[in-house]
């Protein structure tokens, strides 16, 4: 099989990658550039656990090829903070208990944060619709909606 | 049977041709070892399952049209008046577009009952139908919306109306070479509403256990067939209780030729449970589908009738 | 065994809701996990060739179009394995020799350069059965007529606590006979008598499981894994394959969830087996989620018996049970539910006459393991149901029932052991209160119907009467000190327990304070395992002891630089000072370099280093026949959880409310970490009482995906759950404390089963109470057409 060159935005930084057409961004992103941030659950875009941003958009990582990603710009839970400093949905997490193992939370950040660059002030109906797809076995959620509505109310703060 | 996934994809080749007819005449030399790529999101399970083993995947996102989304107000024959929705728009992208929620409504309830945002991001309606699954949550909002697929093939292009275009479980009319490039809505009666009432086993995402969707509309004197004086008639499909999305003919011609109510309603949602033909599976018995259908058609269309008073 | 300690007031930062240790690292993604480590360009792959039925001899396997493939490095079956592997019971191969006892069994294993192509070459191998018939029922494996699935049972060697019985399936029989029930029968009032068959479930955590092996040139292997027993994992390896323990390291990072099915030894063996055969070669295997769901452990299923009585004032009188447990097709671990669940078989009442039968039963299913709870959630899902049914058949109110009947401290347990102080009657009250029991508010909706429903629950720390733990506390230069433990963080926050308990055991903030990790069994002192709800408590002991012994170190040799008394001097947020002359100094430095004399003339000290350990030494056996001894185990966990739900008589779907739970958990080191477990647990255990069961066709299962094995999303929990934190200390616990990890998720589907009859007045049987079961129960009842 035939090895395609691809040229992405990774964070901040432009990187040029040889990948197989079998190869899914998920893989690229851990076995070809050693961002193991994001995780596999269960590599069938179910769990939400490979979750980045593709152009703006949360999609899962698991499910999109990373020949298809040629020119593309993609966010992942190592390009939220900036310079040392939390995204206000990294602090809020944190500061909420919504962390226990950790597993799940590189993907429900990268969700988090495309819903409130989407929409800056969710409801919590919308917040629970909006990680629907990423699947969390030891915090029960509550947590984790209650530190999006603290990060959203942060975020307009320091937009004010 | 106990279904183990691979770890990974299986070895296949990317093409990704620069226009439809290449893609067409890709796809046709190589039927039978080739398949369109839009989403990927069936795709992808069904080769790590082991089902399907193409040799080619064929790129047909950023072909001609597939990636518009628009609504004519008016047309003519040429460009018909309606919503195209090309075949590379993701499901956020129609769910959110401002004209869907103003004229398609339940077009963008039925995308938002699907898997998840970021699923959403990449699956399409155009994938959703050609995956022909009886289960395809957004088939329902089309098949009452009228849809009419825009295919291109070896021959060129031409239109199938998605009513006639299921055979069976995963099967289509399409040809080898053939990739379907947008779905389009006629222009909706002025006025109409619908609703898709999804029975998952979680609140939200899941497939459906049962699937109802119920779109009335208004129409004149003129236009009406039946005696009744209530001026509306309505659709139905029912997802996931037959081998393909069901339309039960004989619930609609109920519907349109009684006054709508409560009670008509209710006679038409039991006709709506004997149309359909649910299997006992891992998601739910035929004894409960029946049930359902029965019960979610009712309450649908209890739904729709009172978003068409408002 | 008083804990010195808990005599002065608690210093902190106990009982403060400190920040996780670890979430700073985890909310970067920077948090290791073991698939996450990187091995270079030399590192194989493992996959491994599984059984496609439940029951068969093996007749051939041929490996040789694998072998032949280009990349593949090493191919092996059980042939190259003699050894036998097991916790409690040695009844399992690393790969199956003679035969396969489940779908999913390891047949072969096969290491490549890649993934890809050890896929591909684990399809080329071709296996020959002779299929067996099978046993897909445990009352039925139980019976003389089934076939023998391990018919050397009786030359398997066992712990002394547990009682298989040759020439059977039944792994491990455990009785009680407490009393007289058959006497005790005629006096009931009334009796009622359930069975409930409940399903299996898997633990699904999001992490699936991953080991990488690498045996040395030299005979040493090195397994990085996530992994809960490091230490266990360790010493079940090397006795099965024949390495010496100290020869086998286990490196463990973080683990992205575990509950239970990440403890003992599952498909690690695998890994290391394979990388025996390519001596110095790092071997990955990765299990995908389809395999995770039942190739691993799975939680058994069991069909229990219950029967119970009570005389006219509500005061239960008599318990008669039969449990069989669906142990699947190796129970190493799983007999140990057997023993844990009858020795606790009374629920938490006190009930003076109790017969128990409690069979771990072989079949062909998948391997039955520990899951949080440990046989608890699948006992108390039937026995608080008819808890309830006893209470309406007297026409008492179920809180008022419990509340006569539940265990207080002195009462005589079904063990014949003593209950130490317990706040389970608190426990109760504060449930009923904060889901304002009695009161039923009108439903959202014509179509729902409102209930309540409440239960409680008890679970002592299942393990060996001397599982140990022990810590270690080392003082560097700059302040800072590192704490070094051998228990797992799992997200249940072990680690920033042990943060807070060595802070507070010396004296020092807790934000100077490290934990060594990965834990690395050639570098971390020993535990047991990271089960059982067990750390707070037993490692908790250890750091604290670790910390008093650092403690005393600086103290004597500050004292004895000051010229004073050592009882005179204090350690106060990283400073040693002394009561008497009130001079201080920092620890920063002198806990490495010592303190030198004046003049020139010598140096007094040297590096501090704290050790501590503890094994609880009083736990007996428990007689054989009747299941009665002096002190079964260590001590009880206890609480309660409500809940309130909506019925939707269209649907049949369930809404869960709201929430409530309260447990005694002895002291909160961390209250926070501790609410966030209640919380967890009980979106576990509802996950597990509406979605969750593993099918099981004729052995095959049915749901191996996410597609169609379903969990709580985002979208399916409560608004409201509220945790209340009830403090009985328990007297050997640091400050009084004792765990909540697994109690957090075991009463939740008897609470909502009892909320449903509240609801519509129908006993929906066992779990999962998906819409489907409610609706049709309600049709079948009547209730909607």
């Amino acid at each position: 099989m035939a090895n395609h060159r691809i040229t992405i935005k990774l964070n901040d930084e432009f990187e040029m990658v040889d990948v197989p057409a079998n190869m899914t961004l998920l893989q690229m992103l851990r076995d070809k550039l050693a961002r193991t941030g994001t995780k596999n659950g269960c590599n069938a875009g179910e769990c939400g656990a490979c979750t980045v941003l593709l152009n703006g958009e949360p999609v899962n990582s698991c499910m999109v090829l990373a020949v298809e990603c040629d020119g593309a710009e993609v966010i992942t839970v190592e390009g939220l903070a900036k310079d040392g400093v939390l995204d206000p949905i990294q602090q809020a997490i944190m500061d909420h208990g919504g962390v226990q193992c950790g597993f799940c939370t590189p993907g429900i950040l990268i969700s988090a944060k495309a819903l409130l660059d989407r929409d800056s002030n969710p409801s919590e109906e919308t917040i629970r619709e909006a990680l629907v797809g990423n699947l969390c076995r030891c915090t029960g959620y509550l947590r984790i909606i209650d530190a999006v509505k603290d990060a959203a109310s942060r975020q307009q703060a320091l937009t004010n | 049977m106990t279904i183990n996934a691979h770890p990974e994809l299986p070895d296949f080749e990317y093409i990704r041709p620069v226009s439809l007819s290449e893609a067409s005449r890709f796809l046709a030399e190589h039927a039978g070892e080739a398949r369109p790529l839009l989403g990927g999101t069936d795709v992808f399970v069904r080769m790590r399952d082991g089902f399907w083993r193409d040799k080619y995947l064929v790129d047909v996102k950023n072909l001609d049209g597939t990636s518009e989304l628009k609504f004519r107000e008016t047309g003519d024959e040429k460009s018909p008046a309606g919503l195209t929705v090309g075949a590379a728009v993701n499901m956020n992208r129609v769910m959110l577009d401002k004209k869907v929620c103003e004229r398609y409504l339940l077009l963008s309830e039925a995308c938002r009952s699907v898997a998840s945002y970021q699923l959403r991001t990449r699956a399409t309606i155009a994938g959703n139908i050609c995956n022909a699954s009886p289960a395809g949550d957004t088939i329902g909002a089309c098949l009452v919306l009228k849809a009419v697929l825009k295919i291109h093939g070896v021959n060129g292009y031409r239109e199938e109306p998605l009513s006639t275009f299921f055979r069976g479980p995963g099967k289509t009319i399409l040809q080898p070479g053939d990739i379907v490039t947008a779905v389009f809505f006629p222009s909706p009666p002025l006025k109409s509403a619908g609703t898709y009432i999804k029975l998952g086993r979680n609140t939200w995402s899941d497939l459906s256990i049962v699937g109802v969707t119920a779109y009335g509309y208004s129409v004149s004197k003129e236009q009406s067939t039946s005696q009744k004086s209530d001026g509306f008639n309505f659709r139905l499909a029912l997802a996931s209780v037959a081998p393909v999305p069901l339309i039960p003919e004989a619930a609609q011609e109920f519907l349109g030729e009684n006054e709508s109510g409560p009670e008509v309603f209710k006679e038409a949602a039991q006709m709506a449970a004997d149309a359909c033909t649910p299997i006992d599976d891992v998601r739910g018995s035929a004894r409960y589908r029946k049930a359902m259908v029965r019960n979610l058609t009712e309450r649908a269309l209890l739904i729709t009738w009172e978003k068409l008073n408002r | 065994m008083i804990n010195e300690v808990a005599k002065f007031p608690i210093p902190h930062p106990v009982g403060d809701s400190v920040p996780r240790v670890d979430a700073r690292e985890k909310v970067l993604g920077s948090a290791l996990f073991a698939d996450d480590l990187q091995f270079g360009p030399g590192l194989l792959y493992a996959r491994i060739k599984r059984s496609d039925r439940p029951h068969a001899l093996i007749k051939k396997i041929d490996t040789s179009k694998a072998a032949a493939l280009p990349g593949v490095k090493a191919v092996v079956t059980g042939e190259d394995y003699a050894g036998m592997m097991g916790l409690y019971l040695r009844d399992r191969h690393i790969f199956c020799r003679d035969r396969v006892r489940y779908v999913g069994d390891p047949v072969a294993g096969v290491a490549a350069a890649s993934e890809e192509i050890a896929e591909n070459a684990v399809d080329l191998i071709e296996v020959e059965y002779e299929d067996l018939p099978g046993i897909f029922d445990p009352e039925y494996g139980a019976t003389p007529d089934a076939p023998l699935l391990h018919p050397d049972l009786g030359n398997y060697e066992v712990a002394n606590f547990i009682f298989p019985q040759p020439g059977t399936n039944i792994s491990n029989h455990f009785r009680i006979r407490k009393g007289d029930v058959e006497s005790a029968w005629s006096e009931c009032a009334v009796i009622v008598e359930r069975k409930y068959r409940i399903p299996h479930v898997q633990h699904v955590p999001i992490e699936p499981h991953v080991a990488t092996a690498r045996v040395e040139e030299n005979g040493k292997v090195i397994l990085w894994g996530s992994s809960q027993s490091p230490f266990a994992q360790r010493s079940l390896i090397a006795k099965t394959l024949g390495f010496s323990p100290s020869d086998v390291q286990v490196i463990a990072p973080y683990v992205g969830g575990g509950f239970g099915c990440k403890a003992g030894v599952s498909m690690e063996a695998l890994a290391v087996a394979i990388a025996m055969k390519l001596k110095g070669r790092p071997i990955k295997l990765r299990l995908t989620r389809e395999e995770e769901f039942f190739t691993a452990f799975v939680r058994q299923g069991v069909v229990a018996y219950f029967k119970m009585g009570c005389d006219a004032d509500g005061r239960l009188l008599a318990m008669e049970n039969r449990f069989y447990w669906d142990g699947g097709a190796y129970t190493e671990y799983g007999v140990n539910i057997t023993r844990a669940s009858g020795y606790s078989s009374s629920g938490p009442y006190n009930v003076p006459n109790v017969k128990t039968d409690s069979y771990c039963v072989y079949t062909n299913h998948p391997v039955g393991g520990p899951m949080r709870g440990f046989g608890m959630p699948e006992m108390h899902a039937g026995l608080e149901q008819c808890i309830d049914e006893l209470a309406h058949a007297i026409k008492m109110d179920p809180v008022d029932f419990r509340k006569i009947n539940c265990i207080k401290a002195g009462d005589t347990l079904v063990t014949g052991m003593k209950m130490h102080p317990t706040g389970l009657s608190e426990c109760l009250v504060k449930a009923a209160q904060a889901i304002n029991w009695g009161r039923k508010d009108p439903p959202s909706a014509p179509h729902k119907r409102r209930g309540k429903g409440l239960a409680l629950m008890w679970k002592a720390p299942a393990m060996p009467p001397n599982a140990g733990s022990s810590a270690k506390i080392a003082l560097n230069e700059d302040g800072t000190v590192t704490v070094s433990v051998g228990g797992q963080e799992l997200g249940q926050g072990s680690f920033t327990i042990a943060a807070q308990i060595a802070a507070a055991s010396l004296g020092v903030p807790a934000d100077w304070v490290r934990v060594a990790t990965p834990i690395d069994t050639n570098y971390s002192p020993y535990e047991w395992q990271t089960v059982a709800s067990r750390l707070t408590w037993s490692m908790g002991n250890a750091v604290a002891a670790a910390g008093r012994d650092a403690r005393k170190q600086i103290l004597d040799m500050v004292a004895k630089a000051w010229q004073e008394n050592p009882d005179d001097l204090d350690i106060i947020d990283g400073k040693v000072i002394s009561y008497k002359s009130e001079e201080t100094i920092s620890l920063k430095n002198i806990v490495i370099y010592g303190i030198p004399l004046p003049d020139d003339q010598g140096w007094i000290g040297g590096p501090v280093l704290g050790r501590g350990n503890f094994m609880p030494s009083y736990v007996t056996g428990l007689d054989p026949e009747t299941g009665q001894g002096q002190r079964a185990v260590v001590h009880y966990t206890v609480g309660a959880q409500a809940v309130e739900i909506e019925v939707d008589t269209i649907t049949g779907k369930i809404d869960v409310l709201r929430g409530v739970a309260a447990f005694d958990v002895g002291k909160a080191i961390n209250p926070d970490m501790v609410k966030a477990q209640m919380e967890g647990g009980f979106v576990q255990g509802l996950s597990t009482a509406l979605f969750e069961s593993l099918n099981l066709k004729e052995g095959f299962p049915q749901n191996t995906s996410f597609v169609d094995y379903r969990i709580a999303t985002s979208s399916d929990v409560p608004r409201d759950i509220q945790a209340i934190i009830v403090e009985v200390p328990q007297d050997d616990g640091p400050w009084g404390a004792r765990g909540i990890g697994e109690h957090a998720m075991v009463p939740t589907i008897p609470a909502i089963a009892n909320a449903i009859y509240d609801a519509i007045g129908i006993r929906v049987g066992a779990p999962p109470y998906t819409s489907e079961k409610v609706f049709l129960a309600m049709q079948d009842a009547g209730l909607v057409k």
